[in-house]
């Protein structure tokens, strides 16, 4: 199998082809809400155990699970108004629990013409960590099912972050998959090496994120993420003058659609939606276009740099 | 998987209800949002008897001193001596009532505390046997039965009458709680932290309603365990409000939101509770009431009567 540091392979940003993105865009904005269903009872699972900044009670956990129940009920509804404001197409990350079960929702995003990308079943399970690799191509085929029964849309990528497996990405190219989101190691896209087919990482956002603003670990909120989104924006406009750039705006809503935080959703897309270089896409649409564009001179290019053998400092036992 | 979805939540308790596909909710006179501020009396015992399911948010990493936690029991035993009498002083000054999840232990021991509270017309609801004792699913039914009937009671004993609300220690329950809340007479809940309006939720055995709570801006939660600065803490629930306030002109809305007197009423912090009570007492459309209030004006109400319709499934 390929190792996981070939999957990634080592493309440094001053040494590799640039990108060019269409109408001469400097930045590809991507826009994904976390849709998220956590279960009532989530089956007992290695994860629950890890988590400090949340604290877990047996469920039902009212303050953990529960909590997320929000962003469906209410949080949601408050934030697809802001994302019209900006006809901001986004690419969900969608727990498809939530297709399966909450019809209006499903339709309000169905609506809007957003795409999916795969977050599993629930938010509250391990899967597909901890499944056999058998068991993670059906995993895998159902996720495309469910996908395809509920909206009729064909899935083409995956986020599951901590829950993705060494095997997952050559599961995802042989089922047709062509971009997996769940690596934060670029701002731009990459190619994943698989056995079989062609597979892109389009980045993720770990900070530009509004989730760890809730966690205890992270005093600060939602104004700082306004400043820090913007700082990221203006970099990457600057850079992406000559070598296009991704940048990822992570939201959930039930912490984007709260009160409080909503105003600060709509600075960062009033600030970065004001500039005329940024080619809002959805993860399908970056995925395509690097695909078509530059996958085969990268995955050349970063066979090139592997080809010089590091030497390796080993400790003799 | 996917051939056991069906439309709708994963359990009984409450429908699933998208906010914007309910009818309108109005509240008496003509207000648009409800607020209800809930001042916990909550005890920290210095050791919980053996076999108590003492919270993780109370338990190693989130507080690391071993027995006996000095730091920790005694700055919560501040709050019933000193804090709760600065929180006082500010909500006489608006003359706002506060809603009180008070537990067993400090029912019984507190009676002082008690009376304060009720000569205010502030209300007392039940909130467990102690903070460091909380509800869960590791309990049997026969022990959660007894645990809650015992907390009401210490209430009713205190009070001279059982109490019409609840808030579970740190927000717990076991997937028993709400049938066993409804039966032993409770009518409302304020554990769910998933809506800004009241709902029906569906017991075995009786009325019961979720009066849900804006757990994120508590003064724990949202300032203390965060260590977001009071000042931005402030400014959080005042935003809340403010957005609140809109949204609520098309139908009404519920704030409610969790005030500990250890941690609001220290001296350094009291005078932000008056700038958040400044900020929303005496507005134009603003009900500041009770839980009881709340529930008894809500109940009469289409709104919590309203079955969600879901539409047919697809093929």
């Amino acid at each position: 199998m390929i190792s996981l540091e070939q999957r990634i392979g080592y493309l440094p940003l001053n040494n590799r082809p640039r990108i060019k993105w269409p109408h001469d865009a400097r930045v590809a904005f991507w826009v994904v809400p976390n849709v998220e269903f956590y279960e009532y009872l989530p089956p007992p699972t290695p994860r629950q155990a890890r988590h400090f900044d949340s604290p877990v009670f047996p469920a039902p956990d009212i303050q953990g699970n529960i909590r997320r129940d929000y962003g469906n009920r209410v949080g949601f509804w408050r934030m697809a108004k802001v994302l019209d404001q900006y006809r901001i197409r986004c690419t969900v990350n969608i727990n498809l629990a939530v297709l399966e079960r909450f019809p209006e929702e499903r339709d309000a995003m169905v609506e809007r013409n957003w795409d999916f990308c795969c977050h599993a079943m629930y938010n509250s399970r391990d899967e597909p960590k901890g499944l056999s690799v058998e068991a993670q191509r059906a995993f895998v085929r159902e996720c495309i099912a469910s996908l395809k029964r509920t909206t009729g849309k064909q899935l083409k990528g995956f986020n599951v972050l901590s829950r993705a497996t060494v095997e997952l990405p050559d599961i995802l190219a042989e089922q047709g998959l062509i971009y997996h989101a769940d690596y934060l190691h670029d701002d731009q896209p990459t190619p994943i090496r698989v056995n079989k087919g062609k597979l892109v990482s389009i980045p993720y956002a770990g900070e530009t994120n509004d989730s760890p603003i809730t966690s205890r670990n992270r005093a600060w909120e939602s104004d700082y993420l306004f400043e820090m989104v913007k700082d990221a924006f203006d970099r990457l406009y600057a850079e992406g003058a000559d070598n296009g750039m991704v940048l990822c705006l992570a939201l959930h809503p039930w912490c984007s659609g709260y009160p409080y935080r909503i105003n600060y959703l709509e600075r960062i897309l009033d600030y970065v939606m004001s500039h005329d270089k940024v080619w809002q896409a959805t993860a399908d649409d970056i995925a395509e276009y690097y695909i078509a564009n530059y996958y085969d001179e990268a995955v050349a290019h970063m066979d090139k740099l592997a080809s010089r053998q590091p030497p390796t400092a080993r400790l003799q036992r | 998987m996917p051939d056991q979805l069906k439309y709708g939540m994963d359990h009984e308790y409450w429908d699933w209800s998208p906010i914007v596909k309910r009818p309108v909710l109005q509240w008496p006179n003509g207000a648009r949002l409800a607020v209800c501020l809930l001042v916990d009396l909550g005890h920290y015992e210095w050791k919980p008897p053996e076999g108590a399911f003492d919270p993780p948010t109370h338990t190693p990493p989130h507080s690391l001193n071993p027995y006996p936690d000095y730091v920790t029991v005694t700055f919560r035993e501040y709050g019933h001596r000193v804090g709760i009498f600065r929180i006082m002083e500010v909500l006489d000054k608006y003359q706002v009532k506060a809603t009180v999840p008070m537990d067993a232990y400090t029912a019984d021991n507190y009676p002082s505390l008690v009376l304060e509270c009720q000569s205010r017309g502030w209300e007392i609801i039940g909130h467990g046997l102690t903070q460091r004792q909380a509800i869960t699913s590791l309990m049997s039914e026969a022990e959660e039965r007894q645990y809650i009937r015992l907390s009401i009671d210490a209430v009713s004993r205190a009070t001279g009458k059982p109490p019409a609300g609840w808030l579970g220690p740190e927000h717990s329950q076991s997937t028993r709680t709400p049938n066993i809340l409804a039966e032993m007479g409770i009518n409302y809940c304020c554990d769910f932290p998933n809506d800004e309006q009241p709902y029906r939720v569906m017991t075995a055995s009786g009325e019961l309603y979720a009066l849900p709570c804006m757990i994120e801006i508590g003064d724990t939660v949202g300032h203390f365990n965060r260590k977001v600065t009071i000042q931005r803490w402030v400014q959080m629930v005042k935003e809340t409000f403010d957005v609140m306030y809109q949204d609520a002109k098309e139908s009404g809305l519920l704030l409610e939101f969790r005030l500990h007197p250890w941690c609001i009423g220290q001296p350094y912090r009291i005078k932000y509770l008056d700038e958040i009570i400044a900020h929303m007492a005496h507005r134009h459309g603003v009900w500041m009431a009770t839980g009881s209030e709340i529930v008894d004006w809500y109940r009469k109400q289409p709104h919590a009567s309203f079955k969600p319709q879901l539409p047919p499934a697809t093929a």
